[in-house]
């Protein structure tokens, strides 16, 4: 657990140096297709099947809810 | 296409310089971004989700999600969904070589052929509800969430909260998560004692599962071009972890032939890590969606995932988008493919292919079309999953060796989304 | 009196100004904040046409033409522009020249095929050269027979001092575009980028080619939609080059800059579109956003 956090505080203090985009440069960012997830419902079933079919879960959501399948 | 940023930007800083001089008087000034939503009125936006799925069972699974942005930038949405499940799942125990017959949980007999694995018939319904608050509080976003679900043998009902800062001018976002299940396991004919012969039951009717979950991501900004994230997540469950149903053949160990069964059993508690990396990065007109997912347990699974997307879009209405994913896991350490007669019983045993090593690799497209003068959109989803294992493991004894102990897997499925707002 | 009308969410208000249409868009619920930024904008336009048209004779433009090679004393606002128009002068090598505007007389961009003569483009062309120029110490002594015009620079000041002004006084974000040169405050609430078309120079004034958002910054285009002549089957654009008293050869339809400020972008254009076959390399080399039709 102390690992992640010492990732996540590296890659926070990495990151702020790395912002240079200016305002008038935030036209594709403002795009719906910008996202990491841009459907939340077939992102939700496809998290199913995989957890149903395999040993591994999660990523980058909390997990939704149990279910029999694993 | 990429903006040089590391070249000297010789007339541009110049004229930066120059304009600040002209402009002293008076400099035209960037006001920020302001939240929340400006719509008067609020904006209810409804996905409906049918997907379809084969291999050799069959999935069947509508759901219905809504989702209301009020004016105050108060999110709301809930989710319905139903799960309908028939057709044949490995049992775990292995084949004879000989003609076998099987007797199921339900009383139906069935006989297989020689050299297939043993499957269960079964078919299954499951229902579930998610809902979901989102409140944004100036750089802050907090997320508060409930699910319930229940099926003939499993219920779950949990809860989660998230909470999401915006930094640095919106170019960063941190994320902190966590989330508490409490589940309850229901076999239909009884609980199977672990690694006993089948047909002996614990006599405990509900066996509860708690599952805790928390993470943590950072996103951010690179360019204007690209997106990357980090998220690391830690899962801990304890409780009856073990699938009710599923055995391991115990088989003669200079034959092969199977002997007899027990029932699996695995560990009463896991702990899970994973850190999956993702990134979107929009060229001219197509965006490119790579992730990456290591994800690790203390039951010995060890995984590798790789996923990308590329959409390609035709105009304003349409697009096409491929997808590719690779997925590699080791086995966990109590997998078997059998127990060897003779051998003591190990603490923890399971034959279910899926805590078995294997490797699989995803193979899709999805359309995407959005009808001109309508903020309706219809996404459809294609897809094959291929699993492909170790068909002659090592350890394989006898009659085993040369019969196929991981035959692939194939699975189709199509997706349908539709969504529209009224 | 000033035309401000609501439009789906927002609100646009529209004069003429500067030889052409000029807009404010305002993305507030209030319509008095909406008519105050539309009258900040159009008192600002027509201020700096007054003091700056070539064609006004009490302009200050007009005044320095007139001057005959005698010393000039500036204001500070135009002390301002004069070293604008040196820096550009210098960052172009000589290709952006403000006392170029006499090669006009030669041309008339109508879309007609007339060009003119090879000796009267040559008699102009001896007329223009900045260096020639003494400016010095807030003083400007212009020989006799050239002439300066503001015709590149004035407007994108113009678009920048009035977003300047109306920022002052308001806070919702606004777009003010004189002519197709504009600048944005900001987003629109709601973080929702403002929505730019970019003309199609083979339908001036009629449909867009393409949509640009526009989240803030200067945007301006330079190209040979409106004012052209028609010469040897090729289009020649009203941008000349100050060396030759020709149009520029083999320059894109349009150069589309997207930039800090109105100032900087449409002297990036200008600067791009002067460089003919070369605007692309130049403009990615600067690593500014572009577009080019």
């Amino acid at each position: 657990m102390r690992t992640f956090a010492a990732f996540i505080l590296l890659c926070a203090l990495a990151g702020g140096g790395c912002a240079t985009v200016k305002p008038w440069d935030r036209d594709l960012l403002a795009r719906p297709a910008m996202k990491f997830v841009t459907c939340p419902s077939l992102n939700g079933i496809d998290q199913h099947v995989y957890f149903s079919k395999e040993a591994s879960m999660g990523g980058a959501s909390l997990a939704g809810g149990g279910c029999g399948c694993n | 296409m990429q903006l040089d940023e590391s070249r000297p930007r010789s007339v541009r800083s110049k004229l930066r310089s120059a304009a600040c001089l002209l402009l002293t008087a008076a400099a035209p000034r960037m006001v920020q971004a302001q939240d929340p939503a400006p719509s008067p009125t609020p904006t209810n936006q409804f996905d409906l989700t049918g997907l379809f799925y084969s291999e050799r069972i069959r999935v069947l699974e509508p759901t219905i999600r809504y989702t209301r942005i009020s004016p105050g930038g108060r999110t709301f949405s809930g989710q319905f969904g139903f799960d309908s499940i028939t057709g044949a799942s490995p049992r775990g125990s292995l084949s004879s070589g000989q003609v076998q017959t099987v007797t199921s949980a339900s009383g139906r007999r069935r006989s297989i052929a020689a050299s297939e694995l043993p499957t269960t018939e079964f078919s299954d319904s499951r229902f579930a509800v998610d809902a979901e608050v989102q409140q944004p509080a100036g750089p802050f976003s907090f997320t508060l969430g409930g699910h319930f679900s229940h099926e003939s043998d499993y219920e779950s009902r949990g809860v989660s909260g998230k909470l999401t800062v915006d930094l640095n001018h919106k170019l960063t976002a941190l994320t902190f998560g966590g989330g508490y299940n409490s589940d309850t396991v229901s076999p239909v004919d009884g609980t199977a004692t672990g690694l006993a012969p089948p047909g002996r039951f614990t006599g405990i009717v509900d066996n509860p599962k708690h599952v805790t979950n928390m993470l943590a991501g950072i996103s951010q900004v690179v360019s204007r071009r690209w997106l990357v994230g980090v998220t690391g997540s830690l899962s801990t469950e304890d409780g009856y972890l073990t699938d009710p149903y599923k055995i391991l053949s115990v088989i003669n160990r200079t034959t092969g032939v199977p002997i007899s069964e027990v029932s699996e059993r695995r560990p009463d508690t896991r702990s899970r890590k994973s850190v999956q990396g993702d990134s979107v990065y929009h060229f001219t007109s197509n965006v490119l969606y790579l992730s990456y997912r290591r994800y690790w347990d203390d039951w010995g699974v060890k995984s590798h995932t790789v996923d990308g997307r590329y959409r390609i879009p035709y105009d304003e209405s349409l697009f096409v988008e491929p997808h590719l994913r690779f997925y590699t896991q080791s086995a966990a350490d109590f997998y078997r493919y059998g127990l060897i007669q003779g051998e003591s019983l190990p603490s923890y045993a399971t034959s279910d292919y899926r805590m078995a090593a294997f490797r699989s690799v995803t193979l899709g497209a999805a359309i995407g079309f959005k009808p001109s003068r309508s903020t309706s959109e219809w996404t459809l989803r294609a897809e094959y999953i291929g699993q492909f294992g170790d068909k002659s493991p090592p350890g394989a004894v006898g009659v085993q060796s040369t019969l196929d102990l991981f035959p692939t897997i194939n699975i189709f499925s199509l997706a349908l989304n539709y969504r529209f707002n009224r | 009196m000033t035309d401000v009308r609501q439009v789906e969410d927002y609100f646009v208000g529209r004069f003429a100004a500067m030889g052409g249409p000029c807009e404010v868009l305002i993305d507030a619920d209030s319509p008095y904040r909406a008519r105050h930024a539309v009258e900040i904008a159009e008192v600002e336009a027509r201020r700096i046409e007054r003091k700056f048209s070539r064609y006004l004779p009490e302009s200050v433009v007009s005044r320095i033409n007139a001057s005959n090679g005698r010393l000039v004393p500036v204001d500070d606002e135009t002390a301002q522009l004069l070293d604008y128009a040196a820096s550009c002068y210098e960052m172009s090598d000589g290709m952006f020249d403000i006392t170029s505007g006499v090669l006009r007389k030669a041309w008339t961009f109508d879309g007609g095929g007339r060009v003119p003569a090879a000796d009267a483009i040559r008699d102009l062309v001896a007329r223009v050269g900045w260096p020639r120029v003494t400016w010095k110490d807030r003083e400007l002594t212009l020989p006799a027979g050239m002439e300066i015009d503001f015709g590149g620079i004035g407007k994108e000041y113009a678009v920048d001092r009035a977003a300047a002004i109306i920022g002052g006084e308001i806070s919702d974000p606004c777009v003010v575009n004189f002519g197709g040169d504009l600048f944005a405050t900001g987003p629109r609430r709601g973080g929702r980028a403002w929505r730019i078309g970019l003309e199609d120079p083979d339908h001036p004034g009629r449909t867009s080619i393409d949509r640009l958002d526009v989240s803030g910054g200067g945007v301006a285009t330079s190209g040979d939609a409106r004012r052209y002549v028609l010469h040897e089957g090729k289009r020649l654009g009203h941008i000349l080059n100050p060396k030759t008293g020709w149009p520029v050869e083999d320059a894109p339809r349009s150069v589309t800059v997207f930039a800090e400020t109105c100032s900087e972008a449409g002297t990036l254009s200008t600067l791009a579109y002067l460089r003919g076959r070369g605007a692309e390399a130049f403009l990615r080399a600067e690593g500014v956003r572009f577009r080019i039709v």
